[in-house]
């Protein structure tokens, strides 16, 4: 800390916590009315009288939050696999290659991160129900995957366009062919972007509301956040249910986060620092 | 092992960029070849067309009397070492070394062998473990170098491998990369704008100026008889002194001073009109340390003196104007601005030398050593005793 007076220094983690508070502020807000005995009203950010941890139970059960999860699970899973594979191709093919068209290609991907759903939902519905696809998984997937990958290829490509270039040269004299300095080289070294890709389509899935909510309409197709809603619906009194309902629902892409967040600061930071 | 000839070999990059130019070189089996020019005269580029890294605009590259001028890197089977190092961050030393071998799906056996050889011959055996961020410089150099050896390819090619070390390991790293091709014997074209590396390492020396090949020679020869004015101007530390002078009836004649043209030397062609003349700063020596009555000698004022312990530059200014010509100004890494119509001579003397600055001294010099070019052309003047061997 040498040339930072201390002065400095307390204000530093003064603005840090006052901004950590406005973060963690609703979150602990939800998980402490969560434990709240049910039927009361919890104001404002006190802590419960007794601690009700039964209160995520009954939400998971009343709320059928199995069947959600179960959704979300298999939606999020597959788009993120997909859509990962898809940007760390796309990437470096923009990010690396030359090649005719590769400009135009790049700026139909941005559009594609610039178009929200609301936007083409209306004729997406009609495409999907001509494919038969309403009311399946497929519906929720495949948009997704588009939609993820536009910022995913973004995102990638930037992570190949910083990877030192005779690196690149150097595993090509070695004889490497294009695939394996993708997957041998620089895949191994792009692994905190590639996880920070992977937590952000993770939580933009996991979160995905509008999507499921016009492409579905069987119980056993609807994801975490409709089920939320639909579960708000039922009990419009109850708060601390309602809030275990929440927590269940954040819960997923909170522990992503806390296991990759080493990996997901330093893709956060790659390109910013000299390493 | 094998030799590469480049045949007419011109790269334009986009926009029009004209970074080698009709350039034809041959590399011989074994051979040790330097290129080297200031920056931005197209070696760099030349090695890389030479890798498959860059494609020709026109011409064609040969190795081993392969025709592999569409081929890509890997079919060509050279190694190249980088700048940079370009060691895969991710692997560790002995995996670093193994990749190419790998790549190849060479037998496991025979890799742990090779890898295992060129680490004892490199001195890495106890890094192999290790990840290249772990290492220091000189060592990251090193593995660079293995990863070349391990593969066993016909040619190496090295861009400015040792430019990222600190003076005294560049010199070590030096000796241990002219130890290294006495060794091995394997073809290397080197890419330095370092002209003590290129006169030290290379058999032969290219030299290129704005992707033309200005001469290829041995570095003896490149001293001696440089072919022409940027040439004399880039090799050679310090840089030959250059200045314009009168050719008239048998000598040469710039800023008072008149010194006999060497017996031989034939500039007839040049009675009375201007010449530029080149004189070594260590073909002139202080005559009262060594008397040579056979030697005409110069008698000027010292005004620096730069002691090296074992000789001493003596500086002097001469009241003729600098050699002005585009070729010197390109190659002269430091360029001495000491008033425009003279121009600051440089002798390199004997230590013993009593030349103080402000003094007088005589200095004797080889009128025999005296280089002379066409100001218009910057060409090297024949008439020379030993012609050149360009």
């Amino acid at each position: 800390m040498t040339g930072i007076s201390r002065r400095q220094v307390v204000a530093n983690y003064a603005i840090l916590i006052a901004f950590s508070a406005i973060a963690i502020y609703p979150i602990a807000g939800v998980i402490l009315a969560s434990l709240y005995p049910r039927g009361t009203n919890p104001s404002g950010f006190s802590l419960p009288p007794s601690w009700n941890f039964g209160n995520l139970a009954t939400a998971w059960t009343e709320g059928q939050f199995g069947m959600y999860v179960r959704s979300s699970v298999i939606v999020a899973t597959v788009v993120v696999i997909v859509s990962t594979v898809l940007s760390i191709l796309g990437g470096y093919a923009l990010g690396t290659m030359r090649f005719r068209g590769a400009t135009t290609v790049f700026y139909l991907f941005l559009l594609g991160m610039i178009i929200p759903f609301e936007a083409i939902v209306v004729p997406l519905y009609y495409d999907l129900r001509a494919l038969r696809m309403i009311d399946t998984y497929w519906a929720l997937i495949l948009p997704e995957i588009s939609g993820s990958v536009a910022f995913g290829v973004f995102w990638m490509r930037a992570f190949f366009l910083s990877a030192p270039r005779s690196l690149i040269e150097a595993a090509r004299i070695d004889g490497a062919s294009s695939w394996h300095i993708l997957w041998r080289v620089l895949v191994p070294l792009g692994r905190p972007a590639i996880l920070t890709l992977v937590v952000l389509t993770f939580a933009g899935s996991w979160n995905e509301f509008f999507l499921p909510l016009v492409m579905t309409t069987d119980p056993k197709y609807i994801t975490v956040p409709q089920g939320l809603s639909l579960f708000s619906g039922r009990y419009t009194t109850d708060t601390p249910l309602l809030a275990a309902g929440a927590v269940i629902v954040m819960l997923p892409v909170l522990v992503v986060y806390v296991f990759t967040q080493r990996e997901f600061i330093r893709g956060m930071l790659s390109g910013a620092l000299k390493g | 092992m094998a030799e590469i000839v480049l045949e007419h070999v011109t790269k334009v990059f986009g926009g029009g960029v004209v970074a080698v130019n009709d350039l034809s070189l041959e590399i011989r089996d074994g051979e040790f070849m330097v290129l080297v020019g200031p920056s931005g005269c197209g070696k760099s580029t030349i090695l890389r067309i030479i890798a498959g890294l860059e494609e020709v605009t026109a011409g064609e590259v040969r190795i081993g009397g392969r025709q592999v001028t569409d081929l890509s890197p890997r079919e060509r089977d050279v190694a190249m070492v980088f700048q940079n190092y370009a060691l895969y961050p991710h692997m560790t030393v002995e995996q670093n070394l193994g990749f190419g071998l790998r790549l190849r799906r060479m037998p496991k056996e025979e890799i742990r062998r090779r890898v295992t050889e060129v680490a004892r011959i490199l001195g890495l055996e106890e890094l192999l473990p290790r990840k290249p961020a772990a290492l220091s410089g000189g060592q990251r150099q090193r593995v660079a170098m293995g990863r070349a050896m391990v593969r066993e390819p016909v040619a190496f090619l090295m861009d400015e491998p040792l430019s990222n070390l600190d003076a005294k390991l560049r010199v070590q790293m030096r000796a241990q990369l002219a130890q290294l091709h006495d060794r091995l014997g394997t073809t290397t074209v080197y890419v330095t704008h370092d002209q003590v590396e290129a006169m030290t390492l290379g058999e032969r020396v290219a030299v290129l100026r704005d992707g033309v090949l200005q001469q290829v020679a041995t570095p003896q020869d490149l001293y001696a008889h440089p072919a022409n004015l940027f040439v004399a101007a880039f090799i050679g530390s310090p840089p030959m002194n250059l200045v314009e002078a009168t050719v008239r009836h048998g000598t040469v004649a710039f800023g008072g001073l008149e010194l006999p043209l060497p017996p031989g030397v034939d500039l007839s062609a040049y009675e009375g009109r201007t010449v530029i003349l080149g004189i070594r700063p260590a073909d002139m020596e202080d005559a009262e340390v060594w008397p040579d009555p056979s030697r005409p000698e110069i008698e000027v004022t010292v005004e620096v003196t730069e002691d090296l312990g074992s000789e001493v530059n003596v500086l002097f200014g001469v009241d003729a104007p600098p050699v002005a010509v585009e070729e010197t100004a390109a190659a002269a890494e430091e360029t001495f601005l000491l008033g425009e119509a003279r121009s600051i001579f440089c002798a390199r003397v004997d230590a013993r030398t009593r030349a103080r600055p402000g003094g007088r001294v005589r200095l004797s010099v080889d009128p025999t050593r005296f280089h002379f070019f066409d100001p218009a052309t910057g060409a090297a003047l024949p008439g020379r005793a030993e012609p050149s061997a360009a």
